[in-house]
């Protein structure tokens, strides 16, 4: 059996560092997209076992993106995990409105967005 | 009416004069017992009635209506109609019996009450900053970004004991890279907060000079004078305009455009030379005006009142009204003024003996925002909050240009002809929202006979039931309700 693939969209390069390389640790591959729209293009064209998606992103954000996915009959059932601030309250309840299966709030402890991610990734 | 303090002004005079109630009644044409029922403030006094009061005690209708304790009631009656400050059951009359018997407390509670809102004003005003403002948003996501990134590559380093050199640098230069761009950010918040200085106006200034007019009726003699001197000097029309060019080209400032705006200006400025001594004592010795911006702003509105007597001079502006029967738009040609500077003008003829119209004014935008008012005795003008919706100033904003009018019936039983009009404020033009105020004017009912804006109204049929404040009138019942009566 293949290893999970994961998307990640998110557009701090750093934190992308840091994610790829736990989530490599932790047995998945590691897909990136820098912006919304990419991380579309990608989802539709790949088959991914989860995504990551952070809420501030240049162009449409997050939650553009999610509602996207959801109306998206091909990706629409895809676990999505969201990437929020901590205090922005109103994101959250938001993206829970739209169907986000998780979130972890930035800043995260390593750990626990792995635990998030085999949870949602079905592992 | 603080009918309470009517009562009290008048026995006071009364006696102050050495008449019995006998006496005053046989003057007044009431029977005696009336006297001492109105003394005892068991029966309430209408306007009529009071101005023959104040005749047969030889004084005056102001003395023994106290307008500035009714200003005072109404602003502790609004007072405590604020669910913030108060339940509601505050006893109505007990605000009268404040005011009639510890003034200064009652002006204490009113300066607090000031003090409170504007700083209401300032917590909001902070507040809405620390939400909106750009500046911090950023700062926020850049510090919280840093935070993840300085976490999450830390934690790589403390969990991963057998990370290779290249990895370990990697993650190493990550942190480095983002914790200088963590100090940038705090250095630049400690900058912000450091060096705001976030001024907050006060409200208080404006009402101050509200207050200030009101006392003085919006009527200033020493004013007049100055106008009527400098225009038998220079004549009217022509030859003042004229000088008042001449007096402004000395300060340097440009020709005047032949507009009635225009020309306002420019005899608003000529004011500033002409008038700068009867305005600065008039604004020196007012308890009212307690500090510099107060003063300053009751020192505009007054030259901006010699500029309205020099182009409305008062006889022949009074006589015209008089005349015309307050046609504004006639006064507006004859005398080549806004209508906004008539209405003002109409509403400044007090002075006794030549008493024009009692008109109680007031202006609005449309959101509702007064930004000029002058009540009347009977005719409370709101101080913080919108009047009723019924009344004609709102009505206006529908039709600008045309004027609304109507009769009103107040839930005292006080009568009043309401007329307003919405004019440009600027001259309307593409591509710039339009800058519109509704100019309010309203008269007792029983002078309306002398106003072309109550002709061809049926009042028996046609009068409003209308209020002043949803939260102070007692119509229950009212449709256009908009909360509930606080004080019943």
């Amino acid at each position: 059996m293949g290893r999970d693939r994961i998307l990640i969209v998110e557009d701090e390069p750093n934190i992308v560092e840091s994610l790829r390389f736990i989530l490599e640790r932790a047995q998945f591959d590691v897909e990136v997209s820098s912006s919304g729209n990419d991380g579309l293009d990608r989802l539709r064209r790949q088959s991914f076992a989860a995504v990551i998606l952070d809420i501030m992103l240049p162009g449409i954000n997050g939650l553009e993106v999610l509602k996207h996915i959801r109306d998206d009959h091909k990706i629409g059932s895809m676990p999505v995990l969201v990437l929020t601030a901590k205090g922005q309250a109103r994101d959250r309840e938001a993206a829970e409105g739209l169907g986000a299966d998780a979130f972890v709030t930035k800043p995260f402890s390593n750990a626990e967005l792995v635990e998030r991610v085999r949870e949602i990734a079905g592992r | 009416m603080p009918q309470a303090l009517t009562g009290l002004k008048i026995k006071a005079l009364r006696k102050a004069r050495g008449l019995t109630q006998h006496e005053l009644a046989r003057r007044a044409g009431i029977s005696a017992s009336y006297v001492n029922l109105i003394e005892a403030n068991k029966r309430p006094v209408t306007m009529a009635l009071l101005d023959r009061i104040a005749v047969a005690l030889d004084g005056d209708r102001a003395e023994l209506d106290g307008e500035s304790e009714r200003r005072r009631l109404h602003n502790l009656n609004e007072i405590a109609s604020d669910p913030a400050i108060a339940n509601g059951r505050a006893d109505p009359a007990g605000a009268e019996e404040l005011i009639g018997r510890q003034p200064e407390w009652a002006e204490i509670i009113l300066n607090l009450y000031r003090a409170y809102r504007d700083r209401n004003e300032a917590v909001l005003a902070l507040a809405d900053r620390l939400n909106r403002d750009p500046f911090l948003g950023e700062s926020i996501h850049s510090v919280l970004t840093r935070v993840t990134s300085i976490r999450s590559a830390a934690e790589i380093l403390i969990d991963n004991d057998s990370l290779g050199a290249p990895d370990r640098q990697r993650f190493l230069s990550i942190i480095s890279d983002d914790s200088g761009r963590l100090s940038d950010t705090a250095r630049e918040l400690v900058a912000f907060f450091g060096n705001t200085h976030t001024r907050v106006r006060s409200a208080t200034p404006m009402e101050n000079v509200d207050a200030f007019i009101s006392d003085a009726d919006n009527h200033f003699p020493t004013l007049e004078n100055v106008a009527e001197t400098f225009l038998r000097s220079f004549g009217e029309g022509a030859g003042a305009a004229q000088e008042a060019s001449r007096i402004v080209a000395e300060g340097g400032a440009a020709a005047a455009e032949p507009t009635p705006k225009g020309r306002f200006a420019l005899m608003r400025k000529a004011a500033e030379e002409l008038a700068s001594d009867a305005v600065q004592a008039i604004v020196a010795e007012h308890p009212s005006l307690g500090s510099d911006v107060a003063r300053e702003l009751a020192a505009n509105a007054l030259y901006s009142y010699v500029a309205g007597a020099i182009l409305m001079p008062y006889e022949a502006f009074a006589r015209a009204a008089l005349d015309l029967r307050c046609d504004l738009d006639q006064l507006m040609e004859l005398f080549g003024v806004s209508y906004e500077q008539a209405a003002h003008r109409l509403a400044t003829l007090r002075r006794p003996g030549a008493e024009g119209v009692h008109f109680a004014y007031m202006r609005s935008d449309p959101s509702g925002y007064v930004t000029k008012r002058l009540p009347l005795p009977g005719l409370h003008l709101p101080r913080y909050g919108t009047a009723c919706p019924l009344w004609a100033i709102y009505g206006a904003f529908q039709t600008p240009g045309v004027t609304v009018r109507h009769f009103g019936a107040l839930p005292s039983g006080d009568e009043f002809l309401f007329f307003a009009r919405a004019v440009d404020k600027s001259p309307a033009t593409i591509g710039r929202p339009r800058h519109l105020q509704s100019i309010l004017l309203a008269c007792p009912a029983s002078e309306a006979f002398r106003v072309v804006y109550g002709d061809g109204i049926d009042r028996a049929q046609a009068t409003i039931p209308v209020g002043t404040v949803c939260r102070l009138c007692s119509r229950e019942t009212c449709r256009h309700r908009q909360e509930k009566p606080l004080l019943v």
